[in-house]
């Protein structure tokens, strides 16, 4: 069961383990199901600003990492800390509110509500007066915010079509609009390229690369030409464990990882 | 709990008319008939038939907005507007003048609302601890244990009797009983609670927590707190229903544990989902239909030779017939029958407003 | 055992404790000062014993209540019109038949052949729509209960129990010692109590067993713990819902000539029995039987002992505990996280 060991970390990486500088910091971190340790003891360190692929064959984890990280589950056993911020048992919404984002692998929006109103809503999630019982003006600061994030993912001529009835693509790009409102500090986003056609990868990978320095990720993703062109590290996950930690072009010239990552996504 | 509404979409509508431009011909109608209704009605319809209909949609529509907007079917309103009602009876005048404490309706009527709001509050903090159907027993539950303590404790709530004798203030030297001023009393209150709903709905709060219905892990994934935004639905609701609670003492003079029984705590149920929960307006309506057989039954039943009695009967299988066959209540019937004539319609350019 | 008295030294302490005091109190003679502080000790054991007999009935009603929602996720409003319906039934039958045990047997099939229908007709047709169900039962609580006001009137009706039932039974627990003759004067109580208890607890374990050791008692737990992989077996789901719904149904009639015999039936009792349902399953745990023999107990001792010592306050008492339990382990006490 523990075959691979968690190696030491890459000094290419450059990383100590000193915790006040990390963005997210993860220790010892195990998921159990029932008796399925779905992730075991799992540490990662990521910088501010750093992007990060997570890699691995269906059912190594991954989702699952995202999950104990937001807090929809709280980890078994282990440690997570946000810049620096012991954040292991914090409920999801104190997590966002300190500059935490994710999206979801199988699209998780408000359906019978419109464009412009999810992204809305994701701005005043994170802002105050989320009790406010008074409209918001047309000039409400965040109405243009949502309208400029609405832009951002190319969906201002659909903003008041309720969600449900858009296209998939489209429904994958509104995720990730979500995900960026507010002032993120850190964001997941897992499998965001999943089912898009290829102007729309193109159109992915435009926002990724051109976010602002500052704001690191970790994604998830199964397609590598997307992954490894956007990150600028690389951890590999299988059977719930850390094996392989490195630079994109390592990991892509490692034959362990070809066996095993690309014998598990062919199966 | 399968209650997606289209959601009214509010950032930004494009509609630059003013508001009451945007207001469709019919509300003015009724706007019209409410109104005017006090020349042609005699008092029985405006204080028995009306009054009662713009109470038990109060009470209702405090239901509506919980159950259609935050996916809770509480139980609980009926309660609540009880609570309300028996504050007005003990912190102001009542012919129990050993428990009343007659002060002054300043004082009563903001704390009765405090109080009625207090009580909503904490029970939703105990509501929300568990999701879905939960509520409905939990509430339930909670309305029960409240019933059985205002029947069984004299030292607050003066046992079974309750009260009587619980009046109106004489407010601006208007007897607020008289059937007239009582009827324009309840519609004005009916009307800004309808108004209040609906303005809320489009609300940060009210989408929010249309979002909590919805999908409320991803509200959490969003910044929100679902479980401070569902009690904070609580605490409002509890607005509408005391609103309401008052409105019921004063018209019945006296509130005893029967006003807030089991019978009537499901009655309010009853007259949301028979209107329609989706909808503000369906509480009204539900009320309406409710009340008008309550008022004729005896007469329906009597010409089948029935007694009045087997007024519950209809208003059961009535129900049974609602939720078996159109689980959004009349205005889902009214949707449907729109929808299809429009599609009939199409190109004969008939639309009706 | 020992892992959790290892765990748990104080809480443990505590609870041992407790008991001990509460045997204490059931077992030996009151002193003085205590009787001049709680009155007799017959008033405190025959609240005791009342809310134990009273949980029985709570339980014969809450199990079919909770087997019901925990394997088939329907919560059956109408189950409180089921035990009143069982009562007139059972009334009916005893006095035409003359005969109190002949009518257990009819009632359970009329009633449970009424719950079968319900499930055959109405709620398996809306499957996984609970909150529509939950409506459903609703309606069909409010219209059996103008039925039954209809036919059997508002008045309330007391089912004679049989001879042997009648009377006192001395139990082995001591009420007062005389103090100039120093003769031990024993408890005397109902015996039809004793025997409702006494049933109670048979049918209990029975359904327990049923549960634990047989295999439609593995299929039944299983559905309870996960429907989609029992109907994904291939085994005829439908049937074992019916088999449950029915024997719940049953189970609240019979429970309802019970209360007819040591209380009595009018309108309103239906409410009284679903409302004491939910307040069992919530604090007992939705779909364990044990939890609804737990919160049985707990709920009519509470309810019998509040309404001898704090008789304007009793509900206070079964509510707080039902919110506590809510506040701090909302699933209920054997509830499983769902
Ligand atoms: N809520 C849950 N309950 C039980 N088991 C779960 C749950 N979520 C995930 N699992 C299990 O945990 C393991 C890891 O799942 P996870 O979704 O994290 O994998 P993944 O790496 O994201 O896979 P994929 O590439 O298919 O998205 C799987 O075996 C899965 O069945
Ligand atoms: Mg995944």
């Amino acid at each position: 069961m523990n075959a691979p060991v968690t190696p030491p970390r890459p000094v290419a990486l450059g990383q100590s383990h000193v915790s006040a500088g990390n963005a997210l910091e993860l220790r010892g971190i195990t998921k159990m199901f029932g008796a399925l340790a779905a992730i075991s003891d799992v540490t990662l360190s990521v910088r501010p600003g750093e992007r990060r692929a997570v890699l691995g064959s269906n059912g190594a984890g991954k989702t699952t990492l995202f999950n104990c990280i937001t807090g929809d589950f709280l980890p078994t056993t282990g440690l997570i800390r946000f810049f620096g911020e012991d954040v292991t048992t914090f409920p999801p919404h104190e997590r966002i509110r300190r500059g935490l984002r994710r999206t979801y692998q199988i699209s998780s929006l408000f359906a019978g509500l419109s464009v412009i109103d999810n992204v809305y809503l994701a701005c005043r999630g994170v802002s105050r007066n989320r009790f406010s019982l008074i409209r918001p003006r047309r000039d409400d600061a965040l109405v243009h915010a949502a309208e400029t994030l609405v832009e951002a993912v190319h969906l201002t001529a659909e903003k008041d079509r309720l969600v449900g009835e858009l296209a998939y693509g489209q429904q994958r790009q509104l995720e990730i609009a979500l995900a960026l409102s507010g002032a993120p500090r850190f964001i997941l986003f897992d499998e965001p390229a999943a089912g898009l056609s290829p102007t729309e990868r193109r159109d992915l990978v435009s926002i990724l690369t051109t976010l602002p320095t500052h704001i690191g990720y970790i994604i998830i993703e199964h397609d590598m030409d997307v992954a490894l062109r956007v990150v600028e590290s690389v951890t590999m996950m299988h059977n719930g464990r850390i094996f392989k930690e490195g630079r994109p072009e390592e990991i892509e010239d490692d034959p362990e990882v070809q066996e095993l990552y690309l014998g598990g996504g062919h199966e | 709990m399968a209650m997606t509404d289209q959601a009214p979409r509010f950032v930004n509508r494009a509609d630059q008319k003013l508001w009451f431009e945007r207001i469709p011909a019919p509300w003015w109608a009724l706007a019209v008939v409410l109104v005017f209704l006090p020349v042609v009605a005699n008092s029985f319809w405006l204080f028995q038939v009306m009054g009662w209909t713009f109470i038990l949609g109060m009470i209702g529509l405090s239901l509506m907005f919980l159950a259609g907007y935050g996916g809770m079917v509480s139980l609980l309103q009926m309660t609540v507007a009880g609570v309300a009602g028996y504050m007005v009876a003990i912190l102001g005048t009542s012919g129990t003048v050993t428990v009343s404490l007659g002060l002054v309706w300043w004082i009563v009527i903001p704390a009765a609302f405090l109080i009625a709001a207090l009580f909503a509050t904490i029970s939703g903090a105990l509501a929300v601890r568990t999701e879905g159907i939960y509520t409905i027993m939990i509430t339930l539950a909670i309305a029960a244990a409240f019933f059985y303590f205002t029947r069984q404790n004299y030292t607050i709530f003066n046992g079974y009797s309750g009260f009587n004798l619980v009046l109106p203030p004489q407010l601006f030297g208007v007897n607020w009983r008289e059937p007239v001023p009582f009827y324009y009393l309840s519609l004005v209150l009916a009307a800004l609670s309808y108004g209040a709903v609906v303005y809320v709905s489009r609300s940060p709060f009210g989408l929010a927590l249309q979002g909590v219905r919805d999908n409320p892990r991803r509200m959490a994934a969003l910044g929100f707190n679902v479980t401070a935004h569902r009690v904070a639905a609580y605490a409002l609701a509890s607005v509408f229903a005391s609103a309401g609670g008052i409105l019921l003492v004063w018209q019945n003079a006296q509130i005893a544990p029967g006003t807030i029984g089991m019978s009537a705590a499901i009655d309010v149920l009853v007259v949301a989902v028979v209107g329609g929960m989706r909808r503000p307006l369906g509480p009204f309506i539900g009320a309406f239909i409710y009340v008008l057989l309550q008022v004729f039954s005896p007469d329906i039943l009597g010409f089948f030779g029935f007694s009045a009695e087997r007024f519950k009967l209809i208003i059961g299988l009535g129900f049974l017939a609602v939720v078996l066959f159109s689980p959004d209540g009349v205005l889902g019937l009214w949707d449907r029958w729109r929808a299809r004539r429009r599609q009939q319609g199409g190109q004969a350019g008939g639309g009706v407003a | 055992m020992d892992d959790i008295i290892k765990r748990n030294p104080l809480r443990s302490l505590i609870i041992a404790i407790l008991i001990a005091v509460f045997l204490w109190l059931v077992f030996a003679p009151w002193p003085p000062e205590l009787v001049a502080k709680w009155g007799r000790k017959q008033i405190f054991l025959n609240a005791l014993l009342g809310g134990i007999t009273l949980g029985a009935l709570y339980f014969l009603v809450a199990a079919g209540f909770t087997l019901i929602f925990g394997l088939m996720r329907v919560v059956n409003l109408a189950h409180g019109s089921l035990f009143l319906l069982g009562g007139y039934l059972g009334y009916e039958i005893s006095s035409l038949t003359g005969s109190w045990f002949i009518a257990f047997p009819v009632v359970f099939l009329v009633v449970g052949l009424l719950g079968l229908l319900m499930q055959r007709f109405i709620f398996s047709k809306m499957e996984g729509e609970e909150l529509r169900q939950t409506l459903v039962s609703i309606g069909i609580s409010i219209v059996l209960a103008d039925l039954m006001l209809w036919l059997w009137g508002g008045q309330s009706y007391s089912i004679l129990a049989p001879g042997f039932l009648t009377g006192p039974m001395e139990l082995p627990i001591i009420n007062s010692i005389n103090a100039s003759t120093g003769a031990t004067n024993w408890l005397r109580y109902p015996a039809v109590r004793v025997w409702i208890l006494i049933a109670a607890i048979v049918i209990g374990v029975a359904m327990w067993l049923v549960l634990n050791r047989t295999a439609l008692g593995m299929l039944i737990r299983a559905g309870v713990d996960d429907r989609e992989m029992l109907a994904a077996s291939g085994v005829r789901i439908q049937l074992v819902f019916l088999a449950v719904f029915g024997f719940g149904a049953g189970l609240a009639g019979m429970a309802g000539i019970i209360g007819g015999t040591f209380q009595s039936l009018s309108p309103g009792e239906d409410t009284r029995f679903l409302l004491a349902s939910l307040v069992v399953v919530i604090v007992g745990g939705m779909g364990s039987i044990v939890g609804a023999a737990i919160g049985s107990l707990i709920i009519g001792v509470t309810e019998q002992m509040g309404f001898v010592y704090a008789p304007t306050y009793s509900v206070v008492f079964t509510f707080l505990i039902m919110a506590a339990v809510l506040a701090f382990r909302p699933q209920g006490l054997l509830g499983a996280r769902r």
